[in-house]
């Protein structure tokens, strides 16, 4: 395995009193799409909102690129090339849907001449935010709005995505395209890590799986294989027995 | 016919300064959760640092500016760092509350420190009347009506042409996702409250040489600028435009057609319509919020 773009050692973060990262240690390889899942309550969101500075790392190093990112605020993290995409609805609901998307390139705007191309560019990619980026974004589906999040997200060409749940609430049309997104972003070269309840789904279009559990990270390995085990499909897959 | 006129210009002078302190007003809800009960007083004190500056013999435009500067830094950035920030963890209803004891806090020190006596205010503009059109307008009034429009303009040109102004709506729009994109939030809210400074000063300089300077006057006005943030809409800032101009002429004119009795009762009838009716305001919808 080539050096990891991403890597937690040892990594403890809660919420108050409550400890919900206990010590979490994995990698996640470069390029390709790398799905977490596990029970409610892993830890599964955490892990995003610990890498990205949104919650503070008590203990432990979090390195990205061999550098040590732990608790940089979410500034330096977009500096360094990563994204973070959190679950449900992240945007701005009064302004356009142009301005929306600019604001992904808040931190880089003065030194980024090229930002109108860089905003063709994701309307070439999700056209239908093109037809409304002079409306309030409010007026987006829920599947415009999670694009609208996704090509904010690209702005500043990351090379490492965490998105959390993008397919909640969206029509199984939608889902599709979401994930066709992301494949693309892998041809790209971009390394994803994701969180997704539809677990099975994901794992179909993933390299590789994480396994959280109690916060830890319990099993790292080939997508394909993790979705053909039988103790992560009973407990972590909704029931394969079932179908 | 003239008096209509007169009584109207007079109405959108003072719905004019209303908009401006109400806008302030709705500027701090947005920005911070903040409902700021000593925004009267905000607009009181001002008056007193420019009777100060010219006391000390600044001129008059020489004083506004210290004015503004003085608000900027005591009733902008003081405010927020000594009084909002800490309480506002613990919750809006205490903020508001410690925002009237700041009001009272205020008022007396202006009345032990300075004087409990009403003083005489110079106007930007002379008060001289000028007939148009067989009425009698005051070109005072029209000089409030521009100075503030001219505000309001300048300000919405800051939030929606600028990235800054944009900036600043996403922070009050979505804290959370705004920190995401590296949005510098703190110094976004800062921003607000400094410009409701600038805001309730510009208001003091216009509406005290109609008003007088006095420890007291703010009780009124910021009634009248809460009472048309809601009337308005208190989460849109077109809201408090739209509900300083209506509060300002329809007060006028139910003093001169009504009764200068019932005057101060006709907004409180206006605010229980329109909670009544339209309970988002005028011009508001309902909050999203994801806090």
């Amino acid at each position: 395995m080539s050096e990891p773009v991403l890597a937690l050692e040892n990594v403890t973060a809660g919420y108050g009193r409550m400890t919900i990262l206990n010590g979490t240690t994995f990698s996640v390889p470069r390029g390709g799409i790398t799905t977490v899942i596990g029970p409610n309550g892993a830890g599964k969101s955490t892990v995003f909102k610990t890498i990205f500075g949104m919650l503070p790392a008590r203990a432990g190093r979090i390195g990205f690129e061999g550098r040590d990112i732990t608790n940089l605020p979410p500034r330096d993290l977009l500096a360094a090339g990563i994204c973070y995409i959190p679950q449900g609805r992240n945007i701005f609901p009064q302004l356009s849907v142009r301005h929306n998307i600019e604001l992904g390139a808040v931190t880089a705007a003065r030194r980024l001449d090229d930002l109108p191309r860089r905003i063709e560019r994701a309307f070439e990619r999700f056209p239908a935010l093109r037809e409304k980026a002079s409306v309030q974004a409010s007026t987006l589906s829920g599947g415009q709005q999670k694009q609208l999040e996704i090509a904010r997200g690209l702005l500043l060409d990351p090379k490492l995505i965490l998105i959390d749940e993008p397919s909640i609430g969206l029509s199984p049309k939608l889902v599709q395209e979401t994930f066709a997104a992301l494949q693309e972003l892998r041809a790209a070269g971009v390394t994803i890590l994701l969180i997704e309840q539809n677990a099975r789904s994901a794992l179909e279009i993933s390299d590789h799986a994480l396994v959280l559990e109690l916060g830890q990270a319990r099993i790292f390995g080939p997508a394909k294989e993790i979705l053909h085990d039988p103790r992560v499909a009973e407990l972590f897959l909704g029931g394969l027995a079932h179908d | 016919m003239s008096t209509f006129s007169t009584l109207i210009v007079g109405g959108l002078a003072t719905g004019a300064i209303y908009a401006v302190v109400a806008i302030g007003f709705a500027l701090l809800w947005q920005a911070s959760q903040t409902i700021n009960f000593a925004q009267g007083e905000f607009v009181m004190l001002p008056a007193f640092f420019a009777l100060i500056a010219m006391g000390m013999g600044a001129p008059y435009w020489l004083a506004a500016l210290v004015t503004i500067g003085m608000s900027v830094v005591i009733l902008g950035a003081m405010f927020k760092q000594m009084l909002v920030d800490p309480m506002i963890k613990h919750g809006v209803l205490p903020m508001a509350i410690a925002t009237m004891a700041l009001a009272i806090f205020m008022k007396e020190s202006v009345k032990d420190l300075y004087s409990a006596e009403a003083y005489p205010f110079p106007s930007l503009v002379p008060d001289r009347n000028l007939a148009i059109l067989g009425a009698n307008i005051s070109l005072q009034h029209i000089g409030i009506i521009v100075t503030a429009i001219g505000a309001i303009i300048g300000l919405t040109l800051l939030l929606e042409r600028t990235s800054i102004g944009r900036q600043m709506q996403a922070t009050a729009q979505n804290p959370t996702v705004a920190r995401l994109l590296g949005i510098p939030v703190e110094r976004m809210i800062l921003l607000t409250f400094v410009i409701n400074a600038v805001l309730v000063s510009i208001a003091s300089l216009l509406v005290t040489p109609i008003y007088l300077a006095k420890f007291s006057s703010g009780e009124t006005l910021g009634l009248a600028a809460f009472i048309a943030a809601i009337i308005g809409g208190f989460n849109q800032l077109r809201g408090a435009i739209i509900g300083g101009f209506l509060l300002g002429v329809v007060d006028n004119l139910a003093a001169a057609y009504i009764s200068t009795q019932y005057r101060s009762a006709v907004p409180l009838f206006i605010l229980i319509a329109v909670i009544l009716f339209r309970p988002h305001g005028i011009a508001g919808r309902k909050e999203e919020r994801t806090v």
